[in-house]
């Protein structure tokens, strides 16, 4: 049985169409479910668990990004088979997962390509998309082997999982990152010169690792897929095959 | 060893991404075990040891203040401490290497600095000594002296 988590974003009426072409394929396909509105404060967890013990088999992910993030950052504890059917703009992971965008994502539902997918786990909690650590005077260890600072001071940290870090740099493209690499991937930028608009940032330093401990004097604002805290030290540690998930053929791993 | 003109060694410079697996960024400065799985790109300041199986790349203005272990190596940079590669090591003519040298093969731009001994393997009959530890060399003189003792008396 199928269970569809729908984000509140897709009452929005621009999204009636799609949503409807999608419920009419998965009726076509014999894989329609019981459909889940979720809301700003929905415990996406506790909703997934009453569903699984009432004989859930598949819980797919309807929304975009942050829809993603937010379930299963909740979820990822949870041993069920996920799906994900991206829809309206940012995202980004669906790329990575090979799924199309809209009604095709349907075709790739119903083929159950099954892969088990890395998570974070950030202070004892998961986050699977990204973590970010806005610019600040922050000390970084990595695998307790070795230390990385900035001789200017301020580092912005982004922590990759399945979201892809974009670096704004016209020659060298984005970086995509490889979800089932065994490895989390950190990415590092100092601020080179602080402008009275925008602070220029030199370009990233990249680091891949299993284990990374960030710790600073002076309290720090950490965002994980959407959820924002104030930390003065992090640990961030990669858990292997944590979430079973429907992928595409297309897939960038 | 210095068969072309200085013009015809050309920097590879890695900058595209896709092999890539560590940058160290130009004010990014490492400390400590410095080891990876993957390909490195040193752009910044690294001291305690760096280690990789596969390329690593030192651009210039870079600085290594380590011992460095890598299975193929570009130096533009400088490096303070024993350079050991596996196969190829290639010095641009901005290297600068204060230290010893192993490697198989070695390519020096004209203008690149080096202190120290290379060594190289490959000459038959002029294969480095290997260091024997003192706990080897006690096994060997208790191994001999057993030998002494089981000499055979004959009748």
């Amino acid at each position: 049985m199928y269970v569809y988590l729908y984000d509140d974003f897709l009452r929005q009426k621009k999204h009636d169409t799609t949503l409807k072409a999608i419920e009419t394929r998965l009726t076509d396909f014999g894989i329609a479910g019981k459909i889940i509105r979720l809301q700003q404060f929905t415990n996406a967890a506790a909703v997934i668990e009453e569903e699984l013990r009432r004989g859930a088999k598949t819980i797919v992910i309807v929304g975009n990004d942050a829809t993603f993030g937010h379930v299963l950052s909740s979820a990822a504890t949870i041993q069920t088979l996920f799906g994900f059917l991206p829809i309206g703009e940012e995202n980004s992971i669906a790329d990575v997962l090979g799924i199309p965008r809209g009604v095709e994502a349907c075709e790739v539902l119903s083929r159950r390509r099954k892969v088990k997918l890395d998570a974070g786990w950030v202070n004892n909690r998961y986050f699977i998309s990204q973590l970010h650590i806005p610019p600040h005077n922050i000390h970084v260890q990595y695998d307790e082997r070795f230390t990385v600072s900035s001789k200017n001071g301020l580092i912005e940290l982004v922590v990759c999982n399945l979201q892809p870090f974009v670096w704004k740099d016209k020659k060298r493209g984005e970086f995509v990152v490889h979800p089932q690499d065994g490895k989390l991937e950190a990415f590092l930028r100092p601020i080179e010169k602080r402008g009275i608009l925008r602070a220029k940032y030199e370009e990233p330093s990249i680091f891949p690792f299993e284990e990374m401990t960030v710790w600073s004097d002076t309290p720090f604002k950490m965002e994980a897929d959407g959820r924002t805290s104030k930390e003065v030290k992090v640990t961030i540690r990669l858990a292997k095959s944590r979430v079973e998930m429907i992928v595409g053929k297309e897939r960038q791993f | 060893m210095f068969q072309k003109s200085g013009d015809s060694y050309e920097f590879q410079n890695n900058d595209t991404h896709d092999d890539v697996e560590t940058v160290v960024g130009p004010s990014v400065h490492v400390e400590g075990d410095f080891a990876s799985e993957g390909n490195i790109v040193v752009k910044g300041t690294v001291s305690g040891s760096v280690k990789t199986s596969r390329q690593l790349t030192v651009v210039e203005g870079a600085k290594i203040l380590a011992n460095v272990k890598a299975g193929h190596a570009i130096v533009a940079g400088h490096i303070k401490g024993n350079v050991k590669v596996a196969e190829r090591l290639e010095l641009t003519e901005s290297a600068q290497i204060l230290g010893d040298i192993t490697c198989s093969v070695l390519a020096v731009a004209p203008g690149a600095l080096i202190y120290g001994k290379v060594t190289m393997k490959g000459i038959d009959g002029h294969e480095p000594k290997k260091r024997r530890s003192a706990k080897a060399k006690k096994e060997d003189v208790a191994v001999s002296e057993m030998q002494e003792e089981a000499v055979p008396v004959q009748a």
